[in-house]
């Protein structure tokens, strides 16, 4: 039943973002039949777990999980440990371990901390997929402080055709934002005298997630070139959303606010326009 | 999972709705649902808080404006009455005098009669609400506003403003909510405005922003609240610019440190060199 689980991914596309963990569990609970589906198909925020043998932080998701394991790009261990966990093949495994690297560069010069992780893994075809994870958390100094975080999942697959290489990358980016505004006084004057003072207090919650998809045939001249094609894609693709997110959070929700109550008195500017009508009818006659 | 269970979690679905989606969410929960029957009969009290909390409004019968459905419009406020079955469901427009049945899946009103107000709130509430339908012209492109007298104070008022805007073809939708509480015998103003949008192409986005005021009252009490909710507005305005520039960039600089994208052949030429002097040439098989 297709339509069920279009009911349902349709459902998560409305239903707030914040409340995305919760919602999916209620839905997985309604339809355990479909939870497989589902899970596969939401986007829900990347948990972190610290590496046992490298106490290295890294990134969990579907992508590295098996069972209730989850191994890490670090030491390329399960967490609970597994005997016979899904691990790439050697070939790929030593690609992985680079790729790492080279994301926790982009990590550090982008993000200033957080965590990244990068999992590879072989398609039947002779290709092959990985996931690169990006994840920050600002949490709040205090409470009038804006707290928040960054996911990012990029998906990839590469196809070798033989000096080069097409990529398909679908990239999604969770966002959360919370700033509290709090004024209580209106200076000492006021506070003498009997009259309470004004108090003020304000909540801004922005969270939201978007996907978009773009694809690319790129030269490759060794293994390592496909670190720095899909570095290079996956760093447009952040550039681009990141701007898309700005425009979506600080330009649409604000021009609908707008749209919604104007500063401006409208029905000064209907009379302004009324008086200019009757002098264009006044001019023409 | 069992059939309450079931409808429990469904109505905390319907409480999420965003702006003018109630009924999208509703086709999604009849599908996965698939039993109209118990669904129906279930999600009603959460239709009614969803609406109720929502200010959905509600065209007045035999008149030519629209009226909000809040706590405050229940009859029972006025007649003093508790909420039984045959009451629940009703609200009334002091504007027009009127009250009405409201059904809360059509969201239609029907079963007008008339009703009196309470004679010693009514001229000041009255008052009240020509101002504030002047300010609704002067600043909501399609809003409505109630005024409302609050149950035993003759002197306590409750002002209510919604505005919609709703485009799906464009796929957004945002819900402006504001309600003032003017108590003349405390002298005070207590106020809260809820701004949402919903942003969902190829995504999903949600701008969820609150702002509650507390205010002692000057003695000119509209021109004041007018005056103070285009600096609300702004507050939240500047609350959103001021996360921009913070937050924002906090999370994730527009550009790295360097100011100019990375050289990934570097990066890698970096990492791949101390490889290659630990290990044999990894990447240069195949």
């Amino acid at each position: 039943m297709a339509d069920l689980v279009d009911s349902m991914l349709d459902l998560m596309r409305r239903l707030p973002p914040t409340q995305v963990e919760e919602n999916v569990a209620s839905l997985v609970a309604m339809c355990p039949d479909y939870a497989d589906d589902l899970l596969g198909s939401v986007d829900q925020p990347l948990k972190i777990m610290t590496d046992r043998a490298t106490g290295k932080e890294y990134l969990a998701c579907d992508y590295n999980r098996d069972g209730e394991s989850y191994r890490s790009p670090w030491s390329n261990e399960y967490d609970p440990p597994l005997e016979d966990g899904t691990v790439p093949s050697s070939r790929l495994r030593k690609l992985e371990i680079t790729a790492n690297e080279a994301f926790d560069t982009y990590r550090e010069m982008y993000y200033e901390g957080g965590v990244s992780s990068v999992f590879l893994w072989d398609l039947d075809d002779g290709g092959f997929a990985g996931v690169v994870l990006l994840k920050k958390v600002l949490n709040a100094a205090s409470s009038t402080e804006p707290s928040g975080s960054w996911d990012s999942i990029h998906v990839f697959e590469a196809a070798e055709r033989g000096r080069q290489a097409h990529y398909k990358l679908t990239s999604t980016v969770m966002l959360q934002m919370t700033d509290r505004a709090i004024t209580a006084s209106e200076g000492k004057e006021s506070r003498d005298s009997d009259k309470p003072d004004a108090k003020r207090e304000g909540e801004v919650v922005l969270s939201g997630s978007m996907t978009r998809q773009s694809e690319q045939d790129l030269p490759l001249h060794d293994q390592a070139s496909h670190i720095s094609n899909t570095g290079r894609m996956v760093e447009e693709m952040e550039i681009k959303m990141r701007n898309l997110l700005q425009e979506v959070y600080f330009g649409k929700t604000r021009d609908i606010v707008y749209d919604l109550r104007s500063i401006d008195d409208l029905e000064k500017a209907r009379r302004q326009r009324e008086l200019q009508k009757e002098l264009v009818g006044f001019i023409k006659r | 999972m069992e059939s309450q269970q079931r409808i429990e979690a469904v109505s905390r679905f319907l409480l999420q709705s965003p702006p003018g989606e109630i009924n999208d969410v509703l086709n999604d929960v009849r599908n996965i649902i698939s039993d109209d029957d118990s669904l129906q009969e279930g999600v009603l009290p959460a239709l009614r808080e969803y609406n109720l909390a929502q200010f959905i409004t509600a065209d007045v019968p035999g008149h030519n404006h629209q009226s909000i459905i809040s706590d405050s419009a229940k009859v029972t406020n006025l007649s003093g009455a508790g909420d039984t079955d045959e009451v629940l469901d009703r609200f009334w427009d002091p504007r027009s005098r009127t009250s009405f049945r409201f059904d809360h899946i059509s969201l239609e009103a029907s079963e007008p009669e008339p009703i009196e107000p309470d004679a010693a709130s009514e001229p000041f509430r009255a008052a009240l609400e020509a101002s504030s339908l002047s300010y609704l012209t002067a600043h909501f492109h399609d809003g409505v506003a109630s005024v409302f007298p609050a149950q035993g104070f003759a002197s306590r008022f409750y002002i209510q403003i919604v505005a919609n805007k709703y485009n799906p073809s464009n796929f957004w939708s945002g819900r402006w909510r504001s309600e003032y509480i003017i108590d003349l015998e405390e002298k005070q103003l207590k106020g809260k405005i809820l701004v949402n949008v919903h942003y969902y192409e190829q995504g999903n986005v949600q701008l969820s922003t609150t702002h509650t005021v507390e205010l002692p009252l000057p003695p000119t009490i509209v021109p004041s609240s007018a005056a103070s909710s285009a600096s609300k507005v702004l507050a939240v305005i500047e609350v959103e610019e001021e996360m921009g520039e913070k937050t924002f960039k906090g999370l994730r600089r527009a550009l790295p440190m360097t100011r100019s994208k990375l050289d990934w052949d570097k990066v890698l030429g970096y990492k791949l060199g101390a490889e290659l002097t630990s290990s044999r040439g990894v990447m240069s098989a195949s």
